[in-house]
């Protein structure tokens, strides 16, 4: 039984397209249009000759309606899942900045969309509404206003104290930065576009291309609820994952024809990386697929919700393919830990160094969009799709069930995947501000001493759990609970975790502080 | 991974707590402390934010008084982070050099891998100058003499008396000069301005036999086998140990010259700025080490012990009272 929800734009998009298709048919003429010319017969020739067709057009239509209606579907459904994804993207440089400035103790200023409205210290970007054309920055021009005469800032000491991240953060303090991806975009667009003079221009434009087409393609495979999908082939985790293993060829490129040292040293950096994580992580992929018996993503999220197929979320059947997940995941998507390509403070900007004005913007979209893509895999794969937490739990509860299944069956299964993806992408922040950049051999040796062995470990599990375990009915409860506890307990263990011997063994034989520390006034009182 | 870290502090090993688990618990630590209500909570607060400092050290307050305006003072209050969420507090400003990172955030630090202050254990030193010739910029400067350790030659019943001496081969023998009572007598110690008149002939100890011993006279008046008697033990001492700070540059190259494990770059990276240039002179008491390791920690965690044991017993008192 697949999973569903009210929210079925696919089924929308498929009456409309058919309604839409059969009117067009239905208002063709049924009758038929004789184009026929009959050429007499002559002396040359004892038949007489009858040349051009008879129409038709509804018969006709009728023969092409099929393929026009699945065209006009998957240029619905391409829009309509491009749009979600750009407009639910938002949300992540968002958290990336917002986040990171907590993590890290610092706020940060996000003043450039702000600096067109509100101005600092009282120096605003001037009246530009005027210069758009035909008067249509006129409303822009009083909403300005009314922001500027209710919440600007008007005071140096305010500014200053925003930019040092001193306690005053405006009345707005977090909206400011939701819509700075408009404001970047704009200055992207914008600016020249410079090709250097020594490069492989042919590659070097088309690199951006690669990336960019791959990473958006990605999408076509990636539901965002049970009916919000562009495309849906028996096997679309294969097709996605081939997919998103075609970037790092587009960075190589990048790397290599841009004819400069840091770029070709960042290329070769990703392309080393493929090596230690791809492999990883297509074990790991494979497993989640045996233990849901299929290769298809919705498929892999029904196994893990429904009354009929299974009753338990897969980060509780595999914990450590979880874990491998989320770390070959975010080496996929090259983002610390694992941004070596990058390496800003080592390779100025990696393999993108060269690239500027929208190519680089829209490269950097593309950065962001493999890191939502693999934050909603996660939720996908791991986290139950669009089931609530605990959903048929809750809704089984004696009293208050009735209420939460009125509230689960009204909320949009989209919502609960959004959720999740922006909480991982949450992590994925929280691991970037804790965790310092690995070298290019430690990679290649946590990929192939740590990450290949322990991929090949979850795939035994998820082979075992599937054949010895699974037996088409949901879930005994304490298989999941085995697994975690044992899983959760081994984490503890390595958490916690000192080579105390080790430690003895470096002790040093002498103090490395001195007796008499320094302080104010010390090297006056030994006189 | 087979990295095997120059390091004795358990933060700074590079396992998979130090390395994964403990800075993510810092960031979250850090990122809750923004959260309303949540970021109250006692474990994710510092301890010394708002907190009574101690600005000065127990010698400068006896000299100072309690009238001084260090005196009282308090750290800097966690600072709200935003006027629609006063209650959001956050600390920012480390009070170097009364607090400390290196004490409060301990993890941040690794030590061991720098040369810092130069730290002697005096107790082994024998002032045998090893240092003082390998050091290229001359900044290390001792004076050595030999002396009789009067304190060491002190009565048994003595408060004053050390573990004793003895003459010993290869050691330095005293002989008590001809007017011996009439030099120290004739010196005024109080307006001299030249150094105390010697009492005593130095002899290096060339071999001990029975009561006799052959001994080489310092002036330079030769060999000769006296009555052992006569002689009194002594030994090389180190008048002065100091450092030019201001010249060091921290080579290293006397620790490696030293042949007794006595002498040590440390860790420490301040005490070294002062307001001329003769106070960066070091003296013995601020090359000082100790040859126990992190001694200062174990006497910290004791009086920690010692407090905690004692509030509890306070506790305890009350309960019992009511």
């Amino acid at each position: 039984m697949a999973s569903s929800d009210w929210l079925d734009v696919v089924g929308w998009s498929e009456s409309f397209s058919s309604w839409s298709m059969d009117n067009v048919h239905n208002i063709l003429p049924s009758s038929d249009i004789d184009m026929q010319m009959t050429i007499p017969s002559t002396w040359a020739w004892q038949e007489p000759i009858t040349l051009g067709p008879i129409f038709n057009m509804q018969s006709g239509f009728a023969s092409i309606q099929p393929a026009l209606e699945s065209f006009m579907h998957a240029t619905i459904m391409c829009t309509v899942v491009f749009t979600t994804m750009m407009l639910t993207m938002l949300a992540i440089p968002y958290i990336e900045r917002k986040f990171i400035g907590r993590l890290m103790d610092r706020l940060g200023a996000t003043t450039t969309l702000r600096s067109l409205w509100v101005g600092e210290s009282g120096v605003t970007a001037g009246e530009w509404w005027k210069q758009l054309p035909f008067g249509i920055g006129v409303p822009i021009g009083w909403v300005v206003k009314a922001l500027n005469s209710t919440w600007g800032n008007s005071h140096e000491l305010e500014t200053i104290a925003r930019v040092n991240n001193r306690s005053y953060h405006g009345y707005w303090f977090l909206l400011p930065g939701f819509f700075q991806a408009f404001a970047d975009f704009m200055k992207f667009a914008t600016k020249e576009h410079i090709v250097p003079k020594n490069a492989d221009k042919v590659v070097f434009e088309v690199a951006p291309v690669i990336i960019l087409a791959t990473t958006v393609m990605v999408f076509a495979f990636v539901p965002f609820g049970p009916h919000i999908y562009a495309a849906n082939p028996e096997l679309s985790l294969l097709f996605m994952m081939a997919i998103f293993g075609i970037a790092p060829l587009g960075v190589f490129f990048a790397g290599w024809a841009s004819n400069n040292k840091y770029t070709l040293i960042g290329g070769m950096r990703s392309a080393a990386q493929l090596t230690a994580y791809e492999i990883p992580l297509l074990i790991t992929v494979l497993g989640v697929a045996i233990l849901s018996g299929s290769f298809n993503i919705i498929e892999i999220v029904d196994f893990q919700m429904g009354q009929d197929q299974g009753n338990v979320w897969n980060i509780f059947l595999m914990p450590l393919g979880a874990l491998l997940f989320l770390v070959t995941m975010i080496a996929e998507v090259e983002r610390i830990p694992f941004d070596m390509p990058e390496a800003e403070a080592e390779l100025v900007e990696g393999w993108w160094t060269e690239y500027g004005g929208i190519r680089w913007g829209l490269m950097f979209a593309a950065e962001y969009m493999r890191s939502y893509a693999a934050c909603i895999l996660f939720a996908l794969f791991f986290l139950g799709g669009w089931e609530a937490p605990f959903q048929h739990t809750l809704s089984g509860l004696p009293a208050v069930g009735g209420v939460f299944t009125i509230v689960f069956s009204l909320t949009p299964g989209m919502i609960w995947v959004l959720l999740k993806a922006w909480l991982l992408f949450a992590v994925f922040v929280w691991i970037r501000a804790s965790l310092h950049r690995v070298r290019t051999d430690q990679i290649l040796e946590f990929g192939w001493r740590y990450l290949l062995p322990l991929s090949m470990l979850h795939l035994v599990i998820a082979v075992i759990l599937r054949l010895q375990f699974w037996t088409g009915e949901p879930w005994e409860l304490w298989v999941p609970a085995a697994v975690t506890l044992v899983s959760v307990g081994l984490f503890v263990i390595l958490a916690i975790d000192e080579d105390k011997e080790a430690l003895e063994i470096q002790r040093r034989p002498y103090s490395t502080q001195a007796v008499v520390k320094a302080s104010p006034g010390s090297h006056r009182s030994r006189r | 991974m087979s990295y095997k870290a120059n390091t004795g502090h358990p933060h700074a090993t590079p396992n998979f707590r130090n390395l994964v688990i403990r800075p993510m618990w810092m960031t979250l630590k850090t990122a809750l402390r923004t959260v309303p209500f949540v970021g109250k909570l006692s474990f994710l607060k510092n301890n010394y934010h708002g907190k009574p400092a101690t600005m000065i050290d127990a010698t400068t307050m006896l000299r100072v008084g309690s009238n001084h305006p260090s005196v009282g003072q308090s750290f800097t209050p966690d600072r709200e982070t935003s006027q629609v969420m006063p209650f959001v507090e956050r600390p920012v400003t480390v009070m170097y050099p009364y607090e400390r990172l290196e004490d409060l955030e301990p993890w941040l630090f690794v030590p061991g891998n720098y040369n810092g202050r130069i730290g002697i254990i005096w107790e082994t030193c024998t002032a045998c100058k090893a240092c003082v010739r390998a050091c290229p910029n001359d900044c290390l400067h001792m004076t050595s003499e030999v002396r009789v350790n009067v304190l060491e030659l002190a009565e048994e019943e003595d408060d004053n008396h050390g573990y004793g001496e003895e003459l010993e081969e290869g050691g330095y023998a005293a002989r008590e000069k001809g007017d011996y009572d009439g030099i120290a007598s004739g010196f005024d110690l109080v307006n001299a301005h030249a150094d105390a008149p010697q009492q005593y002939d130095f002899a290096e100890v060339i071999e001990l036999t029975g009561d006799k011993a052959t001994v080489r006279w310092s002036d330079g008046s030769g060999i000769e086998t006296i009555d052992s008697s006569t002689l009194k033990p002594a030994e090389q001492d180190i008048v002065s140990g100091q450092i030019d700070i201001g010249r060091c540059m921290f080579c290293g190259l006397c620790a490696e010259a030293c042949p007794f494990e006595s002498f040590f770059m440390t860790n420490e990276y301040d005490g070294m700025a002062e307001f001329s240039r003769e106070e960066l002179w070091m003296d013995a008491s601020r090359t000082r080490v100790l040859p126990a390791v992190h001694q200062e920690r174990v006497d910290m965690e004791l009086a920690k012990r010692a407090k905690k044991e004692q509030k509890k017993r306070d506790r305890k008192a009350a309960r019992a009272e009511a």
